[in-house]
């Protein structure tokens, strides 16, 4: 025993320090980084050009990494280095945003710049393919940047390590050619659209939720619709499920995040059709891409009209009613006495076996984890009514307190409030924070997701 | 000529995408409609029957995979054509 617990302190402490030492390797790669970018502008190829130059010809170095596009009727010389002389700035460096700046900065692209506010998260790792788990805790842009100059030292990364809003759009958005949506939330999808119809950039945006993914060209050409003209109002706050809740699958953001990338390099080298005007449906369940013939400009649009009503940025919080980040916002729908904390559910487990505790999770979410004698009833079910003959009996008494949960304890009172209108005298209560506070305070073995 | 066609019902296959299949609780489905319909009237009623009202006004229609731009307009169905209805995703 003594020995078991010498060698798990051993190995607890071999881990942090090995965490703290990367962490300080890091620092010092990105301070090195940052030297040789202030200090050298010269190539490491050996016939010293200046930059300029360098833009108007293609090195050795080029041509041999870029042969494969190089040799491709319509790309060419002429494209790589309308390429190298581009930059493309990617909002978002998660799903769609690691995929797009890896083959932008694969391909030639001079300039790449990332905009999130976000660090490297370990569920972030199965779709967000340029940050690994020795970088976890990273800045998101910080982490893209280093396997961006792995993979291409001649691409120039621009980290821009805050939250877009309104105030900081127009200053950032404006030294660049393309940008790409990336995000994840309504109220940025909607900031970036309205910055590019002012700055006239083309917006190429790309969207993915469980198995499916979006992707248009918004501000492209003369007839090209933005997301107003096709989405005037944004959809209510109750009816949008992000990649935190909804789940996603890595390949269906890195399906559309490559296609995001495909279009950035149409743009800048005027190659083939741009999608602008059309919007690419991908299923992933049956694997279908449907292209649907999407309208042109709305004469009326509040944006992007020859009268737009929106001449500055506005508050795209309050416009859409939501946060511009992916996170959940702890609701506040019960009384205090209608919820119990984890703690004292513990107690409650010990003096009063004989409870009902109702898990309104979904069933692949139920399958993961799950407290002992918790029944599995989704939301959905709560909310059209069909519990009450899934519990039958078990609701008869009003001295058989009740227990609610989920994730982390916004559905389980959306539950308890359906449930108390039914029931007003039984007891019946939502175990605050869900599952996630039970992890945090009272058994720390129990996964969190 | 015209009150023959307008009183003709026929089946159509409306396909869902995103929200709008969560919503509806399935992918795709058949549906009886009037063969002319002004599109408003169409979106109207694929929210009553499918429980789309949460994205009411969010949604957009392709008829044969052309978007249909103007509720006001009538539109002419044939039988076995499709209708696709598609909210924004917003994730990323």
């Amino acid at each position: 025993m003594i020995d078991d617990e010498a060698v798990n302190n051993a190995k607890e402490r071999l881990r942090q320090e090995i965490g703290d030492l990367t962490a300080q390797l890091n620092a010092k790669k990105q301070r090195l980084r940052d030297l040789e970018a202030t200090t050298t502008d010269v190539d490491d190829d050996s016939n010293a050009v200046s930059p300029k130059q360098n833009q108007r010809a293609l090195t050795n170095d080029d041509i041999a990494r870029y042969s494969r596009q190089l040799i491709l009727p319509g790309f060419g010389v002429a494209g790589q280095l309308k390429l190298k002389t581009s930059s493309v700035l990617i909002v978002g460096a998660g799903g769609l945003g690691c995929p797009a700046a890896q083959y932008l900065a694969g391909a030639g692209c001079g300039h790449v710049g990332l905009v999130d506010y976000d660090r490297v998260d370990k569920s972030n790792l199965h779709r967000q393919t340029l940050h690994t788990i020795t970088r976890i805790g990273m800045d998101k842009t910080e982490s893209a940047k280093i396997a961006l100059e792995e993979l291409n030292p001649h691409c120039r990364i621009s980290c821009h390590t805050r939250l877009l809003s309104r105030f900081t759009a127009m200053h950032i958005i404006r030294d660049y050619d393309v940008v790409l949506d990336c995000s994840d939330n309504v109220a940025t999808r909607y900031l970036l659209n309205d910055a590019c119809v002012m700055l006239r950039k083309p917006l190429v945006s790309g969207s993915a939720l469980k198995l499916d993914g979006q992707l248009t060209v918004y501000n492209f050409g003369v007839t090209g619709p933005c997301y107003r003209c096709i989405y005037p109002v944004p959809p209510p706050p109750e009816a949008v499920t992000n990649c935190g809740d909804g789940g996603v699958l890595g390949a269906v953001t890195g399906t559309i995040g490559s296609l995001q990338a495909l279009e950035a390099i149409k743009i800048i080298v005027g190659l083939g059709d741009v999608l602008a005007g059309r919007l690419l449906i991908f299923d992933g369940s049956t694997l279908q891409f449907r292209n649907i013939r999407i309208r042109s400009k709305r004469e009326n649009c509040h944006i992007c009209s020859p009268q737009p009503l929106i001449t500055e940025l506005i508050d795209y919080e309050q416009f859409c009613g939501m946060h511009a980040t992916d996170k959940d916002n702890p609701l506040q729908l019960l009384e205090p006495e209608q919820r119990i904390d984890a703690m004292d559910y513990k107690a409650l487990q010990q003096q009063q076996p004989a409870h009902l505790l109702i898990d309104v999770r979904q069933p692949a979410e139920f399958e993961i984890c799950q407290l002992p004698s918790a029944v599995n009833v989704p939301l959905a079910q709560i909310l059209d009514d069909s519990y009450l003959k899934q519990l039958g009996s078990q609701l008869d008494s009003k001295e058989l307190p009740i227990v609610v949960l989920c994730r982390r304890g916004n559905d389980s009172q959306i539950a308890v409030q359906h449930m108390r209108n039914r029931f007003p005298d039984h007891s019946i209560r939502d175990l605050e924070g869900g599952l996630h506070a039970w992890s945090s305070q009272v058994d720390p073995s129990f996964p969190t997701y | 000529m015209m009150s023959v066609e307008n009183s003709e019902t026929i089946n159509i296959n409306v396909l869902f995408f995103a929200k709008s299949r969560e919503l509806a609780k399935t992918s795709r489905a058949v549906f009886a409609v009037e063969s002319v319909v002004k599109t408003g009237q169409l979106l109207k009623q694929l929210i009553d029957r499918f429980d789309l009202s949460a994205i009411s006004n969010c949604i957009i229609l392709a008829h044969n995979e052309n978007y249909l731009e103007n509720l006001d307009e009538e539109i002419r169905l044939q039988q076995g054509d499709e209708i696709a209805v598609i909210p924004p995703i917003s994730g990323g």
